[in-house]
């Protein structure tokens, strides 16, 4: 039932968005529908949490990694909502951009979320392989947002690797079939099908089926060599669309891909996914470190510390037992800490006008509380305790020292590397001595920052305590996976 | 057996249009070989509405049709007659160097090494074995082609030769779900034309290689 309120809500609220032509009632429809969207997330997850698997007619099913992903969803959606509005309201007063674009960012947006919501809802593989075709489709026009020629070039990479990706992911869901009669249920194959006639699926088969999987919805997850899409998407994005990209689709794709590691696993048992994710995870962690120490825009910085945690999530799965919990804590914090970060970065370009890292001078006293924001971003992304990723990592880490410990050593290497690289942008943004005259000190609108803030106290309160109902989630989450 | 022979002549005129996408040096006969070889696909899900009588397959060849036979190359060719796109950008690789690596791949695909694909429907092997060789030929089309239309072409290519291997393989879905990705498919097509223009008139070229601008 509420499965239902909630995707009818997103329907209604794109028709709607499509209809309306005053700015005002675009805004407070665009926050009231991510309020809606947020308060069915939630029941949604209390419901799970409450049954096990929650299911919606024969089409949708959500079980408990859909639920916290589904949470993860809804708190950005919102939160997303929220800053959009006054943040396109500086661009607006800027020039930057008109009327019209706003309204159609707003379709999109909500198209972007109806898509996400389907992927983690959808009962069948297939369904939900159009679903996350259809976040390629709805945000490439939200990369060229700008219409620029950096704009266009980031987004046409986004649609042409993406969508290659997604064939190659389509190909390796294809495959799983073979083990299924394709008369079963009318051809509606679901993943309660795979996983029950995945003793019918030929070992080999299954291994060739998860790696083109791995590689198609991996290019969504970021994982290298599949990230080159990134850095030029995130950079180029609106930054409120950064945070939900990198928050939100992030673990969508990574949970599709969790869906067809239990069904391998099944078949082949779990050494041949964790190889791998291992792979797959320490190449994105040394990837993401190298390049990120050279990086010159804070907004591919931000995409580079994604690809990063993508593999750091890849590890976690891959040591399994404790790695997996602190892999699911690290989804959700690494969300959060991304929409502190890409609204802070939203706040910073509102201000400065550029994304360059050299032309960010003195940041500190100019934009004084997103410049905090950003720092606290900045230590709990890259794990400084007290904080939540700490303790992730400390889990992920501490599962793989005794099964991998080069591997895991070498984690420890280039996270350290990605610190060191991470402090000298941050170091040079918000603490170097000169400062460009012109600037209008302060912050432009407490709607700004209290998006970021809202994240902040969130991650630090489920850092140090998780709700019972979230906690049963990740317990389940810890047993499947 | 007659009927294997037919669809071996469908599947072999896709690869020789795939392999003509890779030498042509003029779009329009790029979209028309585009067009020919989804003609194909339409053909192959008739041959399978012939030999299952399932309306819905029916329904599937007419939106193959109208999607990928009359509308994406309509798209297409109102896109050259109206930048002048006439001609198309060089590959990466010289021609003999691509047809070496076309005979390479398709070797590849026919080699023991892909048996356990190939061997899904023992009595489709040899037509599995195309299916796959034109996916890996078309993934090659991809990487090797350097302009905007192509490399869209390049990707709808690659569908319909996952899609022709997964007929052969008899992993077809519900009729739904294939409408949807069919659907997904022409909102991909409108989408990517729409951008081949916005690069057009942001970068005076339909060459991939000039955009620059974003590099660390």
């Amino acid at each position: 039932m509420y499965l239902t309120l909630l995707l009818a809500t997103l329907v209604i609220t794109i028709v709607l968005l499509v209809l309306v032509k005053n700015r005002l009632v675009i805004e407070t429809l665009a926050v009231f529908s991510g309020a809606v969207m947020l308060v069915y997330s939630f029941l949604i997850a209390l419901t799970v949490a409450e049954v096990g698997v929650y299911s919606f007619s024969f089409f949708l099913s959500v079980d408990a990694l859909g639920a916290i992903i589904i949470l993860i969803i809804g708190t950005m959606g919102f939160a997303t909502a929220i800053y959009s509005v006054s943040y396109f309201n500086q661009e607006t007063k800027k020039g930057i951009v008109g009327r019209t674009r706003v309204k159609q960012y707003f379709v999109l947006l909500y198209v972007f979320l109806t898509a996400m919501y389907l992927a983690t809802t959808a009962s069948s593989p297939i369904f939900a392989w159009i679903s996350i075709e259809a976040t390629t489709l709805s945000t490439a026009f939200l990369i060229s947002f700008y219409n620029k020629p950096s704009a266009i070039e980031g987004a046409w990479k986004y649609l042409i690797i993406n969508s290659v990706g997604l064939l190659l992911g389509f190909f390796g869901t294809m495959l799983y079939f073979t083990a299924v009669p394709s008369t079963l249920n009318g051809g509606f194959i679901g993943w309660d099908d795979l996983l029950q006639n995945a003793n019918q699926l030929d070992p080999l088969m299954a291994k060739i089926a998860f790696i083109f999987v791995l590689i198609g919805y991996g290019t969504k997850v970021g994982l290298a060599p599949m990230h080159t899409w990134k850095p030029d998407a995130y950079s180029k994005a609106p930054a409120p669309l950064g945070a939900l990209l990198a928050g939100a689709l992030l673990p969508v794709a990574f949970f599709v891909i969790l869906k067809f590691e239990r069904v391998t696993d099944a078949v082949v048992g779990p050494e041949f996914s964790h190889q791998l994710f291992l792979v797959f995870g320490i190449l994105s962690i040394i990837v993401a470190a190298l390049i990120m120490f050279n990086a010159k825009n804070y907004k591919r910085l931000l995409a580079y510390s994604s690809i990063e945690n993508a593999g750091i999530i890849a590890l976690g799965f891959s040591f399994g037992g404790l790695g997996v919990l602190g892999a699911v804590l690290h989804m959700i914090y690494h969300s959060g800490v991304k929409a502190v970060m890409f609204f802070s970065a939203g706040n910073m370009l509102l201000t400065y006008g550029s994304d360059k890292i050299d032309k960010i001078k003195n940041a500190l006293r100019v934009i004084p509380v997103t410049s905090v924001l950003f720092i606290l971003g900045f230590l709990i992304v890259t794990g400084t305790p007290p904080f939540g990723i700490f303790f992730s990592k400390v889990y992920i880490l501490s599962a793989g020292i005794a099964s991998h410990p080069y591997v895991t050593f070498l984690a420890i290497f280039f996270m350290t590397l990605v610190f060191i690289g991470f402090l000298k942008h941050v170091t040079a943004m918000f603490l170097s001595d000169s400062e460009e005259s012109d600037l209008v000190h302060g912050e432009k609108n407490i709607w700004l920052v209290i998006p970021p803030i809202f994240f902040v106290i969130l991650i630090v309160g489920l850092s140090f305590t998780i709700p019972p109902f979230l906690q049963t989630l990740i317990d389940a989450v810890v047993v499947n996976y | 057996m007659t009927s294997l022979i037919f669809l071996q002549f469908l599947v072999d005129v896709m690869f020789l249009t795939l392999v003509l996408l890779h030498l042509t040096k003029k779009n329009f006969i790029a979209v028309i070989a585009f067009g020919v070889q989804s003609l194909m696909l339409a053909m192959l899900f008739f041959v399978s509405f012939l030999e299952t009588g399932n309306r819905y397959i029916l329904l599937m060849v007419f939106f193959t049709f109208a999607i990928k036979v009359v509308l994406a190359p309509l798209f297409f060719i109102r896109l050259i007659r109206k930048y002048q796109l006439y001609f198309s950008v060089n590959t990466y690789l010289s021609m003999p160097a691509t047809l070496g690596i076309i005979a390479g791949l398709t070797f590849m695909a026919h080699s023991a090494r892909f048996v356990p694909l190939t061997q899904i429907v023992p009595e489709h092997q040899m037509l599995l074995s195309l299916a796959l060789s034109l996916i890996f030929i078309a993934l090659f089309l991809i990487i090797n082609r350097k302009e905007a239309i192509s490399q869209i072409l390049s990707v709808l290519a690659l569908e319909n030769s996952i899609v022709v291997f997964i007929i052969f393989a008899g992993l077809e879905q519900s009729p739904n779900l294939q409408i949807g990705i069919l659907f997904n498919i022409f909102v991909w097509i409108v989408i990517a034309t729409v951008f081949v223009s916005m690069i057009y008139k942001h970068f005076w070229s339909h060459d991939v290689t000039v955009m620059k601008n974003l590099t660390d």
